[in-house]
Order: structure tokens, then sequence, then C-alpha cells
């Protein structure tokens, strides 16, 4: 970027409010309409030039089609997104302070982009940040030894909704002080991620920078006229999706030539998140409108994935996997393989995954699918099971329940700050940097392991601005925006532990489609025995409180 | 403190000097003065840990120093009091001292949890729950599945002890750019086991275009999957952890067959025995105690391995490439079940303690038979 | 097989069919040679050149830099070390470098002391029968060894538990005194081989001269034993260098490690292959040097017998 033009932003920055306060604000979006925010979903509506010059500047860095962003990128989107911090914060306030920020270090992610991010806000305020990097498969049983050992040893950490059982529930965090929250602008976060999601006994603890929620993505060249799957559009139900799953078998994919495969199921577990893609088959079937829970009965907590609507996903799963219809060592595949190895790389055609593929597809080095990929909320059911009189139900249209799959990962800050004013500044502050409204909005648009989490995310023009194509973009945020503001969508319940209920159902999934189990049902019936266990070990009473709390019964 | 009698070593032959009275009774002060001072330091921690006395140190860190203290005041007490024979003993002691200070600990409290009932996210702790920790393992089937194979990739040592033989052979033979092939052949005991996972596990077995793939389909393999089928997931862990281990067993083999006597080597020669005959009458049984110890070491690293598995495959399909630390790895950290997994992992360590002793004792009567170079046998 | 072919280099050739079975011998001795070098190679190559590569090299595994792909800078850049940004401020580099340092210390720490301390206790119970209650040499040699059989899980809960206690808690130290404590075993056992070896008689003459039992170990079977003391440190260092287990689980900001940062690579989102490559390489771009150069010592080290 241009010296001058970069100073020539920064002063803009600067200048924000007075802008904003002052008739000129309005004015100058009058005037230069073209950056004004007028999309159907957002709800900007005269915004300051700067600030909207700024949320333009950024998404051309690097530019969309010019590969993956790299540390200098970073950098220089936290250089450029630092006027909240120029706000609140003297420049040097913080020397002397040092905080240690625990978070993932994911393909080269999360903490490599927070550390690009933060090293400008270190350089303005003076505070250095440790930092701990942790694989994604290392970071529940790291978080929990810690919990339990007393060894807290971080000041700031990237966590997701469902650990809150874990760490709020037992007192561990720092509660967010007002500044922060108008900083960051919390009434923009979409519905699903305003409290109780980020709440503990109404205390708010959590900067939300990121929304998680599963959709369906899959290859427009599959359907179509003449496609081999010989289907005009992409399937909505999980029957459709199976059939052409097994249609395709044999043919050979029309963008690279190999051969053609349907819907990738990873068949193997990961830490817990492979159970996340049962979820998505079985809420069709198991999320009932009526009902807010559909994994465990919140009178008693008695599982219900052994119930027929989960069996019934298991089954689907297991007669796939009988056909023989997946690639080959699927059974060995994960989740990230199926998505970024697979389906990115133009194996298989259908995938639930979370919406960083979407933003993966066209911005990430790995990707060759970018002109080929459409979107959609998960896939439905014709039939759905009601969990109450026991029965399975036809409604006049299919049920769908789109998989709010780990709501998001936040920033926390711990109580080790509590105590010392100065740090605890500090802490916020650069959790808010990280959180701030229009750094969020890069983090949505370039891979960055985020996606859209803000109503203001949802400015089509925004990401057309920036050289993402507008039917493209238009089709992937409205999946998004159509599964977080699902009036039947499955919320995950934030309990304690509940990793650990994934986990051993990730692995008891992964020896019954390795048939060491006889049926889908017995399969099913082991992961529930399993559970009970764990919820009488980690206590009963209150985990039925809790359930019902997350689930706001 | 298990070995607080070190003082009683007798040491087997020559002259131990009188040391004057003086310098005993200065080493038995010493003794005394170090072991009173980690003594109290201990007690002082231990009292203000329980509350019972107000103040004390933040950490344990000072009775660590203590320790420290106390061990090096036997060290060279002991050497005072009993002069030759005291130094003989300094020889040892400092080890013996580091392993216990950070042994002991963790063995007695391992002990403890694996009789308890430790859920990381339970509120209610750490709950004793007698033997039913043991009661579960022997119910796990999957527990019993990961300890079969254990015994599969038990028994390929003997493969990869054969391979290794071999190459170490020719290594030892005339050949050209001996220290080059040196060299190479050491390499992969140099690739820690995360990356071997991801470059050789994920990339190079890669189904679609992994090399080792398009070099299976070139050899008629239609639809390459290394690791969908139980057995040949097994072989291809297998071979990923023979890579790296192969190695060691070469270095050691190698080492071996350069240290056997030249005239042994020579006067077979002039027997006129075969080659083979040589190998399998001279060689081999010379060798002996040398590949027994090569065998242990080898199994004792097989009997650890974990990574590649966690990283590869998770135990899976369905467990058949499951290790017992994997298959604990999974349940101590995935699920944070302490307790559960702690109690897998001692029963797991006292039965591999019990075979390697039987190994041992095994070892050491096949080496005796042959009676050759016992010294390298010894356990 | 190929024991009855080594053997038979040596055996003297005088007639023609002798000598096309000399031949055939020698072609089959360096056809296993290169195939072994081949396979010992080939994923290091792999690793290197895969640092090289953009996604579309990974995914149509590209084999011959130059020749199948262009070469490309970008797993380097994910270190910070390509040349379009070494000199600029890089905060992966950064932190790259740290681990580098940190991975280095705790190795280096961890091999020399438990060198140190395993040469002591190696020669101890190689040269001196000791009784420590019901303990003879076999038990203690045992007990040493134990340590070594224990699986890295079983420790693992009672040792952040007592680190945290003693405060050594991503500290150097801590993980310094845990490398040594886990490769400790492994150079006594080399150790007290070594000083088997070493002829008695050296250290009885030496005593009669007068030297004290540490001034004969310092000054006679020190020096001769030094190549076996090389071949331990090189294993202890491998074997610490790698370490991941340990790393992960009692490290925290300050003294995380290279293995802790390779296996942070994969994620959710996959993996970065040139990424992850670049890091491999660096990784095991020291331990191959310390390799090149120190390697005639690993076997005469562990052979000093033969050279008596």
């Amino acid at each position: 970027m241009k010296l001058e033009l970069y100073n020539r932003l920064m002063q803009m920055q600067a200048s924000r409010r007075a802008l904003l306060k002052g008739a000129a604000g309005a004015g100058a979006v009058a005037a230069f309409g073209s950056a004004g925010a007028l999309g159907p979903l957002s709800p900007l509506t005269g915004k300051a030039l700067a600030q909207d010059n700024l949320r333009a500047e950024i998404l051309k860095i690097p530019g969309v089609g010019k590969g993956s962003p790299t540390d200098a990128d970073w950098q220089k989107v936290g250089e450029l997104c630092l006027g909240g911090t120029k706000e609140t914060v003297k420049e040097g306030e913080f020397a002397g302070v040092e905080l240690t920020f625990m978070g993932l270090n994911n393909q080269n992610l999360h903490n490599l982009l927070f550390r690009g991010f933060l090293k400008p806000w270190e350089t303005y305020t003076g505070a250095k940040i440790n930092w701990i990097d942790l694989a994604q498969a290392d970071y529940n049983p790291r978080l929990q030894q810690s919990i339990a050992t007393g060894t807290v040893d971080f000041d700031i950490i990237e966590m997701g909704a469902p650990f809150e059982g874990d760490t709020a529930g037992k007192g561990l965090l720092d509660e967010m002080p007002d500044w922060v929250k108008t900083l960051i602008d919390m009434d923009d976060y979409v519905n699903y991620l305003k409290p109780p999601v980020g709440t503990w006994d109404g205390k708010t603890y959590r900067i939300t920078i990121d929304g998680d929620c599963h959709t369906f993505a899959y290859r427009t060249d599959y359907f179509g006229e003449g496609s081999i799957s010989g289907m005009t559009d992409a399937p909505t139900t999980w029957d459709e999706v199976d059939e052409v799953t097994k249609k395709v078998k044999g043919q050979s994919d029309p963008l690279t030539g190999l051969d053609a495969y349907g819907f990738l199921d990873p068949l193997k577990g990961w830490g817990g998140f492979g159970f996340y893609f049962l979820e998505d088959r079985a809420t069709a079937y198991a999320k009932h409108p009526d009902d807010p829970a559909w994994l465990f009965d919140p009178d008693t907590m008695k599982p219900r994935v052994n119930n027929p609507a989960f069996v019934r996903a298991i089954q689907d799963v297991m007669d796939l996997i009988a056909a023989d219809v997946y690639p080959p060592d699927q059974i060995n595949a994960d989740p990230g393989t199926t998505a970024f190895q697979q389906f990115l790389a133009g194996t298989g055609s259908m995938i639930c995954w979370w919406g960083d593929v979407g933003s993966n597809a066209r911005t990430s080095d790995s990707s060759v699918i970018g002109d080929v990929v459409g979107f959609s909320i998960n896939p439905g059911s014709k039939q759905v099971y009601n969990a109450k009189t026991s029965e399975w139900e036809t409604p006049a249209t299919p049920n769908f329940a789109p998989n709010m799959a780990y709501l998001g990962w936040g920033i926390y800050v711990t109580n080790r700050v509590s105590g010392d004013e100065k740090k605890r500044k500090a802490a916020w502050s650069a959790a808010a940097h990280l959180g701030g409204k229009d750094l969020s909005l890069w983090c949505a648009a370039y891979p960055s392991g985020f996606q859209p989490y803000r109503n203001s995310h949802f400015n089509i023009e925004e990401w057309v601005e920036a050289g993402y194509d507008s039917d493209f973009i238009s089709d992937y945020l409205g999946s998004e925006s159509e599964s977080y503001n699902h009036p039947n969508a499955a919320i995950e319940p934030r309990i304690p532990g509940i990793f650990q209920y994934y986990s051993i159902a990730e692995d008891e999934l992964a020896k019954g489609f390795a048939g060491q189990y006889k049926s889908a049902q017995e399969t099913a019936d082991a992961i529930a025995a399993a559970w009970e266990k764990i919820t009488d070990e980690i206590g009963r009473e209150n985990q039925i409180k809790l359930y019902k709390a997350s689930l706001g019964m | 403190m298990t070995s607080s009698t070190p003082a009683n070593a007798p040491l087997a032959f020559d002259r131990p000097v009188a040391n004057a009275t003086s310098q005993k009774m200065a080493g038995k002060l010493m003794i005394a003065a170090g072991s009173i001072i980690f003594v109290a330091t201990l007690a002082f921690q231990i009292l203000y840990a329980s509350g019972v006395i107000e103040s004390g140190f933040d950490t344990w860190l000072p009775v660590l120093y203590a320790y420290a203290l106390w061990a090096a005041s036997i060290i060279f007490g002991q050497v005072l009091v009993r002069g030759e024979r005291g130094s003989r003993a300094t020889f040892v002691l400092p080890a013996v001292f580091f392993t216990v200070a950070l042994v002991v600990f963790p063995t007695i409290f391992g002990f403890y949890i694996a009789f308890t009932s430790w859920n990381l996210s339970s509120d209610a702790g750490r709950v004793f729950n007698g033997w039913d920790n043991l009661r579960a393992l022997w119910n796990d089937p999957f527990f019993w599945n990961a300890l079969g194979n254990m015994l599969y990739y038990g028994l390929m040592v003997l493969v990869e002890y054969a391979v290794a033989f071999g190459l170490a052979m020719i290594l030892n033979s005339e050949i050209r750019a001996r220290r080059f092939f040196r060299i190479v052949f050491l390499l992969p005991f140099m690739l820690s086991p995360v990356a071997v996972s991801w470059m050789v596990g994920k990339s190079i077995m890669e189904n679609r275009f992994g090399p080792m793939a398009r070099l299976a389909r070139l050899l008629g393999w239609e639809r390459p999957a290394f690791f969908s089928d139980p057995w040949i997931a097994r072989l291809s862990i297998e071979v990923m952890d023979a890579w790296v281990f192969i190695p060691l067993m070469i270095i050691l083999l190698l080492a071996g067959l350069q240290a056997l006597p030249k005239e042994v080597l020579e006067a077979s020669k002039v027997d006129g025995a075969t080659p083979w005959q040589a190998f399998w009458r001279i060689i081999f049984p010379l060798m002996l105690p040398v590949s027994i110890t090569t065998i242990i070491i080898r199994i004792i690293f097989k009997l650890k391995l974990a990574d590649i598995v966690i990283n590869v495959t998770a135990g899976g399909p369905g467990g058949a490439t499951d290790t017992v630390s994997s298959f604990i790895y999974r349940e101590y950290r995935d699920r944070s079940n302490v307790g559960y997994g702690t109690a897998l992992a001692e029963f797991y360590l006292i039965a591999i303690i019990i075979f390697i002793t039987v190994l041992l004792i095994a070892g050491r009567r096949l080496a005796r038979r042959y009676g050759a170079l016992p010294a390298v046998a010894e356990s | 097989m190929t024991s009855y072919t080594s053997t038979l280099d040596s055996t003297p050739v005088h007639h023609g069919s002798r000598r096309a079975a000399f031949m055939a011998t020698r072609v089959l001795i360096y056809g296993v040679l290169i195939f072994w070098a081949f396979i010992c190679l080939f994923p290091i190559y792999w690793t290197f050149t895969t640092a090289l590569k953009e996604a579309p090299d990974v995914m149509q595994g590209h084999l011959v830099p130059l020749v199948d792909f262009t070469p490309s800078w970008k797993g380097l850049r994910s270190l910070g070390l390509s040349p379009d940004t070494i000199f600029e401020t890089s905060t992966v580099r950064e932190e790259f470098l740290k681990r580098f340092t940190n991975s280095l210390w705790a190795s280096l720490g961890g091999s020399f002391l438990a060198l140190a301390l395993g040469s002591l206790a190696g020669y101890g119970l190689a040269r001196f029968p000791y009784r420590f209650g019901p303990m003879k040499n076999d038990d203690i040699g045992f007990f040493f060894i134990s340590q070594l059989i224990l699986p890295p899980v079983v420790l693992a809960m009672p040792f952040l538990v007592l680190y945290k206690e003693l405060a050594l808690l991503d500290s150097l130290p801590g993980l310094i005194l845990v490398y040594t404590l886990m490769v400790l075993p492994i150079v006594i056992w080399i150790m007290r081989d070594q000083f088997h070896t070493i002829p008695v008689e050296l250290e009885e003459a030496a005593f009669v001269d007068g030297l004290s039992i540490w001034g004969t170990f310092l000054r006679i079977v020190l020096p001769i034993a030094l190549p076996g003391m090389v071949a331990a440190f090189i294993l202890a260092l491998v074997l610490s260098w790698n370490e991941y287990f340990f790393a992960a689980l009692l490290t925290g900001a300050n003294v995380q490690t290279l293995p802790v940062m390779v296996a942070s690579q994969t994620g959710s989102q996959g993996i970065s292959w040139w990424s992850m490559a670049a890091l491999s390489a660096a990784a095991i771009l020291p331990l191959i040097i310390v390799g090149i150069l120190l390697e005639r010592y690993i076997v005469q080290g562990l052979s000093t017998g033969a050279v008596k």
C-alpha cells in the first residue's frame, strides 16, 4: 500500500468519532453512495465514510484471488484496525505489561493471525504478549488439565462456547467491562450468538470472533442439465443426497477427470469434532420443531443418541459404506481431510462443513473448486422423529434443522488479571482488538478459520467490492444467514465435558463403521451407555440443570 | 525415600583405606546436618500445606533444593566416612538420587489415581473407587484388542531385526562409500514421529496422489488404500515405525559386529566352512548378546508406540491399529478420564515390567549358554 | 541372505566361475545398499521438496522441483525465512526462532546432564559391586531401565501436579530435568557396556601408581570412553529433540518446543503441507548436521571393544 494513502486512512480512522457525530457523516455517505451499505441483509445504514473506506481498504489486503494472506498482510490489517484501541488506550499505556495468550495454531491460522493483528497493538500500547499455540486435538485436554490441576497459565484464551460450562461455570473467567461492550458493538452479533451464548449467570464473558454452524456445500457442476448426477438441482434432503452419492459412483468428475464421488462423510473421528458430522445427518431426523432438546432428554439426561432418529442417521452412513461409494481410505478420513484434502481439491461433490469452506474455496491456495461451488443449509428429511411420542411424523414440508456446531470461537479473559486493573485493561483491549467490527469483516472474507458472525458481515456489496463474485457470495452468505436465523436450528448444549461425549461417540462410531458392532442400533447403544457413564461421573443433577439452561428452558 | 541406605554398599575388592576418626566424625556430621535440614524443610512445608502453620514457602521448590543438599551431604559424607569404598558409591549415587527425586512422587500419585474415578470435568474431583477401574478394564474388549495388537507389533520386531542385521552385515563388509551409506541409513531415526506421521503417513501414503499410491497403481493395485483394510493398515503403521527405528538397530548391531574378535572370523575361514555355515556357527552365536540387547531396546520402544498411530489412524479402522498407548491416550486426553486412563496405564506398566524382566532373564540365560561376550548382554 | 553375501566378500577368489559369483554378489550388495538408501532418503527428500511446493503441486504429487513444478517460497515464507520476508518484521519468524532456541537448550541441556549422570552410573555399575539393601548391580541397572519402559501417559497427570508444586511448569530447567530422566536409562545402558569393554588392567595400573578412583576415572577411563559418550549423547539428543508429549504437557508460552509447533500445524482446517514440510525440514536439519559430523563416533563408540 502506498504510504500517503495509508497515512490518510490513519487520520480518517482517528477522526471517525468526530465524523460520526457530525452531520458530515451523513453527507459523506450521500455523496459517496458507492460505499454505502444498502444490501437487503444489512442493518447498516448511514455509516461514516471513513469507516467504509477502511472496510473497503482492508478487504483489498491482499485481494481476492491473490492467494492466501501472509504475516505481512495480517500486520497491515491489524495496523489499520487499531482505531478502537487508539480511542480507548493512550500510546504506551501498557508499557511493562506481559500477557499470555492461549489459542490454536490451526493450519497456520488462528494464533498466527492474532500475532500479526496484535503486533501493531503491542507496538502502540507497549504491552507484550506471550503465546501458547496448541494443536486443535490438544486443546481440550490441555484446557481441562489446566483447570483440574489449577495450572491455568494464560490471561487471554481463544475458546469455543461449548467450553463455557467448564470455565465460566467454575468462576475462572473475568467479566467483560462495559467499555469493551461498546467498543466491539455487541448489538451487531447475529441473533443466535447473543446471550445466553457468551454469558453465564447473567454476566458477559465472551468477545465473539466467529460464528459457527454447518452448511451444505456442493459442486454445481455435478447438477443441472446433462450432469452426471442427472438431477437439475442440488439435493435438499438426505434421501436425495444418498441417492446422488450412489448414482455418481463409477463416473468421472467433470472438473478433475478423476473418479466422481458424492457426499463425503468423515468416517474417522478427530478430537471429538467428528461427531458433529453425524449430527448433521441426525438433526434432520431428530430435531423436532416443537422440542428444543435433541441430544438428551432434558429432564433425565437420558441420551437420545440411540433413538430411531440417530440410528437412522448411522444406518444411512453404514448403507453407503456397504454400497462402497466413498473414496478409498475414507474409513481413515477425518473431518479436516474431507473438507480440505478432498472437497477443496476436487474429490467428492457434497459436504457439510463450517462456513469457512466457502471463503476458502475462493481465497485458499489449496482450492481448485472456487468457480463450481454452491451452498445451502444442511439437507432436511421428509420425516422427523418426535421423541415425546416416540413416533415418526411426516410434516407437510421436509424438516430442516441446521446444526449450530461449536457456536464459534470467542476470546475470553481469565481471572488471573482480575486483581490488576492495568493488566486487566490491557487484556481486554487486546481481546477487543481481535473482536473488532472491521477486523472481523476481514477475517470473514479471507482464510482465517473464522466465518461471518455479525449482521454487518452480510453486506453483499462490500464483498463484491472486495472482488468476490456477486452470485457466489450471495449464495454463500445466504446459506449462512438462513442457518443462523433458522427457527428450528439445533443449538449445541454448553454443558461441562461436552467434548467427552463427542469423543467417545466418534470412537464408537468409528468402530461401528468398521464393522465391530453388529448393527447401527448396537453402535448407538454403545454410545448411549458411554454417555450415561460420563453423565454420572460429572454429576447428573448439575448436568440436567445446565442442559436446560443452555436450551433456554 | 527408598534408597536412604546407600551407606550399606560394601565394595568388593582392594584395601579400603581406613580414614582418620576425625574425618569419619565430620562425614557423619555432614550427613546428619543434611538430613536434618531436609527433614525439617519437608516437615515445615507439609505442615504449611496442610494448614497447621501459617507461614511457609509458596511452592515446594525449596524442598527440592533441600533434597539436593541432602543428597550432596550423603554423597560427600559417606566418602569421608568410608574412604575409598565411599568414593566408589559416588559414581552411582547421583543418578539414583536424581531418578528417585523425579519418579517417587509421580509413581505413588499415579498408583493412587489409578484407584479413583477422576473425570476432569466433574465437580466432585477425585473420588476413590477401589477396584472399579480394574473391573472396567477387565470388561473392556477394546483394551484387550489393543493389547492383542501389541503382540503383533512386538513380533514384528523380529522382522525388523532380520532386516537390520542384514544391512549391518553389508555395512560391515568391504564396500565403497561406506561412510555415505552409514550416514544415510541413520537418517530416518532423526525425523520426529509427528513429522513421519504427516509427511509419510498422510502425504506419501495418500491414496490419490501420494507416490506410494501411484507406485501401487503402477504395480496393478487399482484402488490403493493403505489404511482401510485392518491388516494392511496394521502393516502400514508397522512399516512407518520400522522405518524410524531400524536405523537404531543397525547401529547397535553394526557396533556389535565391529567388536567381534577378528581372529575368530579368520579361523572360521581357515576351517573351510561355507559363509552360510560360518554365519550360523560363528557370527550369529557371537552376536547373540548384542542381538538380545538390540531386540530388548527395540521392544521397549515398540511398547511405547503411540504418536504415529494417533496422528495417522487414531487407532482405526475399528481399533485394528490401536496400540495400548494410543488407546490410553484417547481415554486420558480426549475424554479427560484420568482415573480410568491411569489405571489402564499402570496395569500396562506392570504387565510390561514383568514381560521385560522375563525377557531379560531369558536373554541372559541364552547369552550365557553360548558364553560369548557376556558384558554386552547383561541387562 | 545378505549375511551370506557379506561374509563371502572376503573369501579368496581364484577361478572364473568364482569370479562370476563374486560379481553377482557385488551387484546384489550394491543393489540392496542403493535400494535401502532410497528408502531412507525418499521421505526426507519428499519433506524438503514439499516445503517448496504450492497446494496444486502437493495435490498432484509432483516429484522433482524445476522439472515438474516451479519451486515457491511459500513454505519458508510461513516461517518468515523466505528471501522476501527475511529482512522484514515477521511474527512467524520470531515465534519459530523462539521455539527453535527452546528446543536447542532443552535437548542439549537434557542430553549433557544425562550424559554426566549416566557415565558416572554406568562406570560404577560396570566396575564395582554394589548392594543397596536387597538390590544388587543388576537390580539397580533394572531400576534405571524400568524408567525407560514407563509409557509417558502414566506420568502425565502426576508430573503436571508435581511440576506445579515445584514451580517448574513452563520453565527450561523443568523441561531439561524431564528430558534427562527420559534419556538417562539409555545413556546408562550404553555407557555401562562401554566401560565393560575397557580392560580393567589399565585402571589397576593407574591405581597402583597412586591415582585415586576418581583420578583414574577422569584421566584414564574417560578419554578412552569418549567415542561411546558421543554415541550416547547423539541418541539422547535425537530422542529429546523430537520429544513431543511432555513438551506439550508441561510447557506454556515460554518454552514450547519445535515438535509442539510441528504438531500444532494440524487442525480442523486440514494442513498447510508447505509449512508443515518446511518446519519438519528445519527440525531435522540440525540433527542431520550432527549426524554427518559425528556419525563415525556413533558406531566406533558403541564398539570400542574392537579397538582395544
